[in-house]
C-alpha cells in the first residue's frame, strides 16, 4: 500500500547520492503556494507595511546597539540576504516541480524556505516567548493567541514544523 | 525554541504525531570559545532565544555554520533557551558580520556587539 495508511516513510530522506523530498502532489502544491506567497511579501515589503511587519523575523538587526553600524551593514547586506531568500525559494520551486531529488545545497534552500514560512506564520499567529516549562493549560496551546489553536495557520505551522525536522535529520 | 513540548506532547506535532528530535551524534572539531576572546576577535556574535525556532533546527545550523560537535551545539542551544542568549563566535567585525549573515539565511534571531572597550 502506498497511500497514506501504508507504511510510514520519512518524507525527506537520504536516496543515492543526494535526497529525496517525497510529499504527495497536494502537499508539494501546497508549499509551493506558499512560497509564491512569500514571494509577493518579500516584493512589496518596502512598500507595505504589513509585509514588512510579516516578514521581520526573516530581516533581524545586527547591530542594535549602533545605528551607524547597523545602516552601513543594511546597505551592504540587506540585498543579498533578500536574493539568499529568493535563491531558496528557487530551490523549493525546482525540487517540488520535479521528481522531489535534490542535492545537499537545495534541500538546505527547501529547509531554509520551510523556516522563513514557520517565521511568517509565527509572526502571523502571535507566537511568542511565554516561559516553556510553563505548564500547559489542558487542551490549551501555550504559544499561540488565544481562538487561532484551531486555526488552518497553526495547523500548517505544525506541519511545517514536522516537515523540517525530517530536514534537519536527513541533513544530520 | 519550542520542540521541547513535542518530548512532553507528542500527539500535537504533525499529521503523523510523531516529530523527532534527537539527531545522530557526529564527532567534528570543537573549537573552544573563550580562547578566542582576544584583542583581535573583539566582536561577538548573539543567537537569541526565538519561539519559533526549533531546537533541533538550531542545533543543526551551529553545526553546520561553527563546526561543533552535536555536543558542544547543543550546550549553546539550551544556552539560548534557557538563558535567552548565547555567544556563538567572536571574531574581526568583518567576520562576525558574515557570520551573523549566515545565521539570518537560516532564519536564526543574531546580533553581534563590541566585546570589551569600544576601539
Amino acid at each position: 500500500m502506498s497511500g497514506p495508511l501504508g507504511r510510514f516513510r520519512p518524507p525527506v530522506r537520504a536516496k543515492g547520492d543526494g535526497y529525496l523530498i517525497d510529499l504527495g502532489a497536494d502537499e508539494s502544491a501546497m508549499i509551493r503556494r506558499l512560497v509564491g506567497e512569500l514571494r509577493e511579501l518579500l516584493a512589496e515589503e518596502a512598500t507595505d507595511p504589513r509585509s514588512h511587519a510579516l516578514l521581520a523575523r526573516l530581516f533581524p538587526v545586527t547591530h542594535p546597539d549602533d545605528a551607524e553600524l547597523e545602516a552601513e551593514y543594511q546597505r551592504l547586506m540587506r540585498d543579498e540576504l533578500v536574493q539568499s531568500k529568493l535563491g531558496a525559494f528557487d530551490a523549493v520551486d525546482a525540487a517540488l516541480a520535479g521528481d522531489g531529488r535534490v542535492d545537499e545545497a537545495q534541500l538546505v534552500g527547501v529547509m531554509q524556505s520551510i523556516n522563513s514560512l514557520r517565521l511568517v506564520l509565527g509572526t502571523m499567529l502571535g507566537i511568542d516567548d511565554r516561559d516553556p516549562d510553563e505548564p500547559d493549560e489542558p487542551d490549551e496551546p501555550d504559544d499561540v493567541d488565544p481562538g487561532l489553536a484551531d486555526s488552518a495557520e497553526y495547523h500548517l505551522y505544525n506541519y511545517l514544523s514536522w516537515l523540517l525536522e525530517w530536514c534537519v535529520r536527513a541533513l544530520s | 525554541m519550542e520542540v521541547v513540548r513535542y518530548a512532553t506532547r507528542p500527539g500535537r506535532a504533525g499529521h503523523n504525531g510523531r516529530v523527532p528530535t534527537t539527531l545522530e551524534p557526529t564527532r567534528v572539531r570543537e573549537p573552544e570559545l573563550d580562547e578566542h576572546v582576544a584583542e583581535d576577535h573583539p566582536w561577538v556574535v548573539i543567537v537569541w532565544n526565538d519561539p519559533v525556532n526549533l531546537m533541533s533546527y538550531v542545533t543543526y545550523v551551529l553545526q553546520k555554520l561553527f563546526g561543533y560537535s552535536n555536543e558542544k551545539a547543543t550546550e549553546l542551544m539550551l544556552d539560548v533557551h534557557h538563558k535567552g542568549k548565547a555567544v556563538v563566535a567572536n571574531d574581526t567585525r568583518e567576520r562576525a558580520e558574515m557570520h551573523v549573515f549566515r545565521l539570518h539565511e537560516h532564519g536564526l534571531w543574531a546580533t553581534m556587539e563590541h566585546d570589551g572597550p569600544s576601539s
